[in-house]
């Protein structure tokens, strides 16, 4: 019981002495890299939360979100023909893995010389980067169903929708899940390297702008704000997923124990 | 036989319609703009391939990503055995390390590159950080995975710590700290692209940056080209000496067919 309450107040107090030291060593410090902490929260309150919030903020988290959406539809989509109909399989299996090869932001500046720096671009960049990890995902997810379940289903007579719905979707969960928060993570980043690539929106562009500009405070801001949002993202991703997957999450457990 | 035949014919035919939809769109309709025509980008590929400049920072992108790849291991796997092992260092250093495991290491890149400057140390430093954390947090559930009979059993028969370290605790992680190993190599590689494309450091990634604000749009899909060749190599290698090396784990004996 003591042992727990130490372990818990470890917990708990450990991040908020990092804190705390990162305050008080940086109080008065002049280094041009390291400012005061105190300084960068003034710039995190005084760019993010009103003069840019409308302009960048909400522009990077649009592109984020319409992007990752449109690629895991898409990507669950394509997972699926790919992965039941043959002859597409032998087609796109290559390329798929060509594709999946290429670092995604080296995609970028070939998004950048065929639709030019705009909103699109950004759009683009990101659905098409964020696409491989959920459709690779998808198609191994449904190529190792178990066969009996497929077995059973042919007994009962399931129809296509029914099989693809209440069969292939369920059981292939879990895989496609682990791809979707994948391609969260690359969607995240490509945001990030779209806008640093000769963009001047968005909070990427704006932190790299501060920092070729040596406005330190405001680089630290945009790296905290950053941060914040790569947490959040994943942070709602397992939420919604525990939600989701918790009949497996439960036979886990259980099988654990 | 016959749905192999068949097989290889389709594959042979999605690739080979890939490029002509590629060749037909650079040729036609947007012919003259960014996009360059196949045959343009193989002959700038086999160009490179003659080219010194394009080895050197081949050669510079692999010294970067393994170099960075190799300190991430060694310092993370060292850290994930002592928070492993102590329990107060996991409940101090939990919250710090779920908070940063999720931020890729773009985000600090601006701040790295105003302190090193667009070096090597710069990129070097963005793939350890980038790679060292997912090494550390599953080294960590590693050691804590071995088996509560077997290290009682070892205490019992009098084994000193490091024994236990060693034999015991280090083995049965070692399937989780391969898995960090195989999904943090190809991100090593991704990385140093990134540092160089946006950092403005050595190799590939600022061949590509050179390429597209120059608008040598076959040098630009060559590199790329080359580019995922090098990651499905990444891939692929990480993936084999994975296997090999963790052969006689229990989780990846192969069951012999009966």
């Amino acid at each position: 019981m003591n042992r727990k309450l130490i372990n818990w107040s470890l917990g708990i107090g450990t991040p908020l002495l990092l804190v705390a030291t990162w305050w008080a060593a940086s109080q008065n410090s002049t280094n041009t890299f390291f400012p005061p902490l105190g300084t960068i929260l003034e710039r995190f309150q005084a760019l993010w939360l009103f003069d840019h919030f409308g302009s960048d903020v909400m522009l990077s988290l649009r592109n984020l979100v319409l992007g990752y959406a449109l690629a895991t539809v898409i990507g669950v989509a394509l997972g699926f023909v790919t992965a039941l109909v043959p002859v597409v399989r032998w087609a796109l299996d290559p390329l798929i893995h060509f594709f999946r090869g290429i670092p995604p932001v080296a995609l970028v500046p070939i998004f950048i010389s065929l639709i030019g720096f705009g909103i699109e671009m950004r759009l683009v960049s990101i659905t098409l980067a964020a696409l491989f990890p959920t459709l690779i995902a998808t198609v191994d997810g449904i190529r190792s169903v178990d066969p009996s379940l497929k077995d059973v289903s042919a007994v009962y007579r399931l129809t296509r929708s029914e099989k693809l719905a209440q069969v292939y979707l369920p059981a292939a969960g879990p895989q496609i899940a682990a791809g979707m928060q994948v391609s969260l993570q690359v969607a995240f980043i490509v945001m990030i390297a779209s806008e640093m690539l000769g963009s001047s929106q968005g909070i990427g562009a704006m932190t790299l702008l501060a920092q070729q500009s040596f406005m330190t405070s405001d680089m630290w801001a945009g790296i905290l704000l950053l941060g914040v949002i790569g947490f959040g993202a994943n942070m709602f991703f397992e939420v919604a997923k525990n939600k989701v997957l918790a009949w497996y999450v439960g036979s886990r457990r259980l099988s654990k124990s | 036989m016959n749905r192999n035949l068949r097989k290889l014919l389709v594959t042979a035919g999605g690739i080979a319609a890939a490029l002509a939809l590629w060749q037909f769109m650079a040729t036609g309709p947007m012919a003259g703009g960014p996009l360059p025509p196949v045959s343009a980008t193989l002959a700038e590929l086999a160009g490179l391939l003659a080219d010194g400049a394009f080895w050197t920072s081949l050669a510079d992108t692999l010294v970067i990503a393994l170099a960075g790849l190799a300190a991430a291991a060694v310092a993370g796997v060292v850290l994930g055995v002592l928070i492993g092992s102590f329990e107060p260092f996991r409940y101090a250093t939990l919250a710090v390390l779920e908070f940063l495991k999720p931020i890729p290491p773009i985000v600090i890149l601006p701040l790295v590159v105003l302190i090193f400057g667009p070096t090597t140390q710069m990129s070097w430093f963005l793939v350890f950080f980038g790679c060292v954390l997912p090494i550390i947090v599953q080294t960590v559930a590693g050691v804590h995975d071995a088996d509560p009979v077997t290290l009682d059993t070892a205490r019992s028969y009098g084994l000193g710590r490091t024994e236990i370290l060693a034999r015991i605790t280090l083995p049965s992680a070692m399937p989780f700290i391969g898995t960090a190993m195989r999904v943090a190599a190809p991100a090593a590689l991704v990385i140093t692209v990134v540092a160089g494309l946006l950092g403005g450091g050595p190799g590939l990634g600022s061949s590509i940056y050179q390429a597209q604000a120059g608008g040598n749009y076959p040098t630009l899909y060559a590199h790329v080209v080359v580019l995922g060749l090098l990651g499905l190599a990444f891939q692929g290698v990480s993936r084999l000496s994975e296997r090999r090396l963790l052969h006689w784990h229990a989780s990846y004996r192969e069951v012999l067919p009966a």
